[in-house]
């Protein structure tokens, strides 16, 4: 997954997936083709990264970031007894975030709240917009 | 019949994923429901009714600029009958890491009578 400054061009493109989405009955279906869902969004100082791990514990979870890619992988484990129904999704997964912004490395968080993952990557303050004031002549 | 709770603002409806599990102290049902305060959950069992009501909040802020939705807020329902092997006045609840876990646990069944037939 790139983040890509020039994503506002593929709004049209996203809106009609959105639009194809809502109406596509396998959003609601329990396993996707991607685990675990991202959420990935900016700010001026950071980069945000959520990830949807219902039943996963922390120690569950490995979080890596090498050069500019960040690494999420972890294993669901499945549970003991006679299953009648199965729908949540179990097993190894693995994701990768490709961040093409400079990044603070050592300032990166990452929290785990009722099963969603939130990582915070501080932007390297070179990156970070700056105000420059206009001097009268 | 029960009614479809009121829609908790306009966004979509979703059925969580779920597993039900059988050991032999009873069934247990879980149900992932990421993002859901536990204090904002609720669980009704009505007759043979079990119904899972809740909306969740992943804390995203206006401020942010979205780069890739693969999820957004929804609000879970789900609807499940009960079994008549089922013990309702014990069912019990826990919420843990996004996932919503309802034990079942069986009825204790009365061993039958056996009635001694005498001979005359």
């Amino acid at each position: 997954m790139v983040i890509n400054y020039g994503s506002f061009y593929d709004f049209p493109h996203l809106f009609d997936q959105l639009m194809d989405d809502l109406h596509d009955p396998q959003l609601t279906a329990p396993r996707r083709a991607t685990y675990p869902p991202l959420y990935i969004s900016e700010d001026d100082t950071h980069v945000f990264v959520r990830a949807l791990l219902p039943g996963a514990a922390m120690e569950d979870v490995e979080l890596i970031i090498e050069d500019n890619t960040l690494v999420l992988r972890g294993e669901l484990k499945p549970i003991q007894g006679k299953y009648h129904q199965q729908e949540r999704p179990t097993g190894a997964f693995q994701r990768l975030v490709k961040i093409n912004v400079p990044i603070h490395k050592d300032g990166i968080t990452a929290t785990m709240k009722s099963g969603m993952l939130f990582v915070q990557l501080p932007k390297s303050t070179a990156m970070q917009p700056r105000t420059i004031h206009i001097q009268p002549r | 019949m029960q009614q479809m709770p009121k829609r908790m603002g306009k966004r979509p409806r979703v059925q969580p994923p779920a597993d039900f599990v059988e050991r032999a102290d009873g069934f247990y049902l879980y149900l992932d429901m990421p993002g859901v305060d536990k204090e904002k959950l609720l669980l009704d069992i009505e007759n043979d009714k079990l119904s899972v009501h809740a909306k969740s909040n992943f804390g995203l802020t206006a401020g942010e600029r979205v780069h890739s939705m693969e999820f957004g807020e929804v609000e879970y329902y789900a609807r499940f009958e009960v079994s008549e092997l089922v013990d309702k006045e014990k069912v019990s609840a826990k919420f843990e890491n996004g996932v919503l876990t309802i034990y079942l646990p069986k009825r204790e069944e009365v061993p039958p009578k056996r009635i001694q037939i005498e001979v005359l």
